[in-house]
């Protein structure tokens, strides 16, 4: 009798397990594949609960399933709304917070619900049984499948594309005053420039700098006035012909 | 009789079930759904080897648009012969059909953008989810849609499950939004079940339901309507079981549920909550023609509930709603009331590349044919069958809407726009109604003295003629649906093209943007950058700015507007100049749209070089950003 009570229960214990573990994975700095795993089980601990609670014995199968699915979506969505109301910020903390607090709210309700009222969590079992090689069929389809996706995924990796290279002249949001020179490199290999800066036609500054993928070169410059401040970008070897250019374009003399 | 019909006390007219238990083995099929779903994965394997062709140039080679076709019909044919089948079915099996195909085809849009949302509307919401992920708060401005933070439910959800799990937004919103597209779907099922007392008609209701064009596309993107659906299917089941059950106890524990998914469709999405209050009214309706008071009590009840929801909603959190819906209505009440009245409605642009090409236009034809053809017939069976059922008496009134949808598209200004979004709910009703007159063709023809006759012989020809209606009719939803068949695979950028107009450069730029000049700005741009420049970069992007880009020198006119719109910044592709646009207009707002026979003149993309004051201030080689501020654009 005590053992058969301590099984209806046992799905209360392992969603605040869950609750519970999941918390501490996060706090712990547990690897990314048990946090992810605490992590979809924790997200889906409410409606499973709430499930329990709200329908009778006589909801079962895939009606039972869509329910608690879409509960356990409801929940962040209007205790996201709940904590926004009590100033808790929508960070990692605070939906940990919700999660595991309705998880545990929900266990302990549904475990005293169960032990006045005596009734045993609700289970079913299917009706329809596949033969053991349409499981094997079904594990291959799955493998199919997330082979395509994972195809998608690396044709997305492989895809040609044009490189190319950001020259940028303009001030900055945060320091209005002075303004930000900078190249980033895009070509898919590391790529040698010139910078040559110039001030109202006239060379003031030159650089040389070579950029692997992705890298970034800056230098603040003070702008120029009522003059032109311009920057031209080369390509070395190619010192003859500007690759990008840009400026601050010429003092306004007429109207339109 | 199941447990779930057993607490309702009742039980339905429907068509009778076929006892699995008792089906011999001759009366079995020879396609178990194990291999369809097996066929499924192939088909999804195939149009991703289409699609990594597309990306690796060969998109325009004719075997990578077989490869995408054949992959869609090992995916469509297998589960349609098998719901339409008359061979033994059991439940699980058809709903086992159900996902398979749901799954298929989301996986199918999911190989289109693997690695990061290209859809616009997507990366209007990817835009929000990422403020609330950032800020920790709700509401923060998008500018890109702005009514996007006040129906925050799916960015609720998504930041949600990326915060417990560590997953990135664009892989939590991929799994909320195929949960929630496989939510409804699996919903639906249990309704037209329930509703039909027959998993067969469910079946292929929903097989029926797969061919509205946003099946595939839309309904299972990263939009708010996504996650909505499913709470708008929840509160349906939830009024079938208020009005049907006798325990007081159970009745609570689904008004909650009710009030719940009410609760939720309204925080996540307006026209979806709209619409759950009218079809709780229709429902109501049904149920009074009937004279089922239960029903009528509680979806009326139900009704109240949402509106006040949906009408506190608005008043406390979102107010500008009325505002963003107020045009699309206007305008489709004077196109109808056009319509009605024998007036003439402003006839669309001639948009080539919106109304695509000939054998599409033939497709869709056939395709509204076949609908339209099919209600009557349902209708008919739903009065001879169902004549007393109150949900099949609303569903039967709902699939009217199938007729106004037809008339918006052929006759309103922009309808086949309002059609299209409109297509996802009214297919609710409308296949259901054309799926009770599949099944009862199908059935009947099988009674026809000249095949009873040779039923074994001829039984598969009758049902390869359903499979091939139900075949047109679901490919029409693909091939008229999203993506457009200009960019039916990824591939190379392309003008104006959608996601293909979503690349690294594109993406760079919008980045720059946001880190150099912070968020917020007014930029100029065209129709492929507007999406990537006001996701990434988090700018008040406008739409009708073609003047910018068509004269070829600054014009006191052009000046004017710049004033009136208080553009800031402008970018421009040059790309504009050397490619047609592939949706046909360059710019979101396009007078020219569909009449382009050639790329834009450079000159009036370079003149911006020589108006004084403007600068250039950033340069990637394709794009160029300039700065109005201060310039001659403002005033001499």
């Amino acid at each position: 009798m005590g053992r058969s009570r301590a099984m209806g229960q046992a799905d209360v214990a392992a969603t605040a397990l869950v609750a519970v573990a999941a918390c501490a994975a996060v706090a712990g700095g547990a690897p990314a594949p048990v946090t992810i795993v605490l992590g979809i089980a924790l997200f889906a601990a409410p409606g499973y609960l709430l499930g329990q609670l709200l329908l009778g014995s006589r909801t079962i199968g895939l009606e039972r399933v869509v329910v608690m699915a879409a509960l356990a979506l409801a929940v962040p969505i209007l205790g996201g709304l709940l904590l926004y109301a009590i100033r808790v910020p929508l960070h990692r903390p605070g939906w940990l917070g919700l999660l595991a607090g309705v998880t545990l709210a929900a266990d302990t309700a549904l475990f005293l619900r169960r032990r006045h009222s005596g009734v045993a969590p609700v289970t079913w079992r299917a009706t329809w049984k596949a033969p053991r090689w349409h499981a094997v069929a079904f594990a291959a389809a799955i493998l199919l499948a997330a082979c395509g996706v994972g195809l998608a995924s690396a044709g997305v990796t492989r895809q040609p594309q044009p490189g190319f290279t950001e020259l940028w002249l303009s001030p900055q949001r945060q320091y209005a005053h002075i303004l930000n020179l900078g190249v980033r490199n895009d070509q898919g290999r590391t790529t040698s420039y010139r910078v040559v800066l110039l001030r109202d036609g006239r060379t003031a500054a030159t650089w040389n700098f070579t950029l692997g993928d992705g890298q970034i070169w800056q230098r603040p410059v003070p702008p120029a006035g009522q003059g032109i401040l311009a920057a031209a970008l080369y390509r070395l070897p190619d010192v003859t012909h500007p690759y990008r250019f840009v400026s601050t374009g010429t003092p306004r003399t007429t109207g339109p | 009789m199941t447990a779930a019909e057993e607490s309702t006390g009742r039980r339905v007219a429907a068509f009778p079930e076929r006892d699995p238990a008792v089906g011999t083995r001759a009366a079995r099929s020879r396609l178990p759904v194990s291999v369809v779903a097996l066929s499924a994965a192939v088909g999804v394997l195939l149009v991703a080897v289409a699609d990594t062709a597309g990306r690796l140039g060969h998109g325009g080679a004719p075997w990578a648009d077989r490869a995408y076709w054949l992959g869609q019909l090992l995916i469509l044919a297998p589960v349609a012969a098998r719901l339409l089948s008359r061979r033994v079915l059991a439940a699980a099996e058809t709903v086992t059909l159900v996902v398979v195909l749901t799954l298929a085809e989301y996986l199918v849009k999911v190989c289109f953008s693997p690695a990061a949302f290209t859809y616009a509307d997507e990366l209007m919401h990817w835009r929000t989810a990422t403020d609330i992920a950032q800020t920790g708060r709700l509401f923060t401005p998008n500018d890109l849609l702005p009514i996007s933070p006040y129906y925050p439910g799916l960015e609720e959800v998504t930041t949600a499950l990326a915060s417990v799990t560590g997953l990135s937004l664009f892989t939590s919103g991929l799994i909320v939004a195929g949960l929630a597209h496989l939510l409804f779907v699996c919903i639906l099922f249990v309704l037209f079940r329930l509703v039909s007392g027959s998993h067969r008609v469910a079946g292929v209701a929903l097989l029926l339901y797969s061919s509205e064009s946003l099946f595939g596309s839309f309904d299972s993107m990263f939009v708010y309507q996504t996650l909505a659906l499913p709470f708008f299917g929840l509160a349906m089941l939830a009024t079938y079981r208020l009005a049907t059950l006798r325990e007081a106890g159970h009745r609570a524990g689904w008004f909650t549920v009710a009030v719940l998914s009410a609760a939720a469709t309204v925080v996540t999405h307006h026209v979806t909550s709209f619409l759950l209050v009218a079809t709780l009214e229709v429902i109501t309706l049904g149920a009074l023609l009937t004279r089922d008071r239960r029903l009528a009590a509680w979806a009326s009840v139900l009704a109240l509930v949402s509106a006040a929801a949906f009408g506190a909603w608005i008043v406390l959190a979102a107010p500008s709603t009325v505002g963003y819906l107020q045009p699309v209505i206007d305008g489709s009440l004077q196109g109808l009331r056009a319509l009605l009245t024998g007036g003439h409605s402003p006839a669309p642009p001639p948009v080539s590349a919106a109304n695509g090409p000939l054998e599409n236009q033939a497709l869709s034809a056939a395709a509204v044919l076949l609908m339209s053809v099919l209600v009557p017939v349902g209708w008919w069976h739903a009065w001879h069958r169902y004549r007393h059922q109150p949900w099949v008496a609303a569903l039967a009134i709902g699939a009217v809407s199938w007729y106004v949808i037809v008339a918006v598209r052929l006759f309103v200004d922009d309808g086949g726009e309002l059609a299209g979004r409109a297509s996802t709910f009214v297919f609710v009703p409308a296949g259901f109604i054309a799926a009770l007159a599949v099944i009862r063709l199908t059935d009947n023809s099988l009674r026809w003295p000249v095949i009873r006759a040779d039923v074994r012989r001829r039984a598969p020809m009758v049902i390869a003629i359903a499979v091939i209606v139900a075949l047109v009719l679901v490919l029409n939803g693909l091939v008229n649906g999203w993506p457009p068949y200009w960019e039916r695979l990824p591939g190379p950028y392309q003008v104006a093209g959608a996601e293909r107009s979503v690349g690294p450069e594109q993406v760079a730029s919008a980045n720059w943007v946001l880190a150099i000049l912070g968020p917020g700005n007014r930029f100029a741009t065209d129709e492929g950058d507007l999406p990537v420049l006001g996701s990434y970069g988090d700018q008040d992007t406008v739409g009708d700015d073609g003047y910018l880009y068509t004269s070829p020198a600054l014009t006191p006119a052009a000046a004017q507007q710049v004033q009136d719109q208080s553009i800031e910044y402008v970018l421009v592709d040059l790309r504009l100049s050397t490619m047609l646009p592939a949706s046909g207009q360059y710019f979101p707002v396009d007078p020219n749209a569909g009449r382009y026979t050639r790329p834009l003149p450079r000159a009036g993309l370079a003149k911006f070089n020589q108006v004084p004051g403007v600068a250039r201030i950033y340069d990637s080689g394709n794009i160029i950003i300039y700065d109005l501020q201060g310039s001659a654009y403002y005033g001499p």
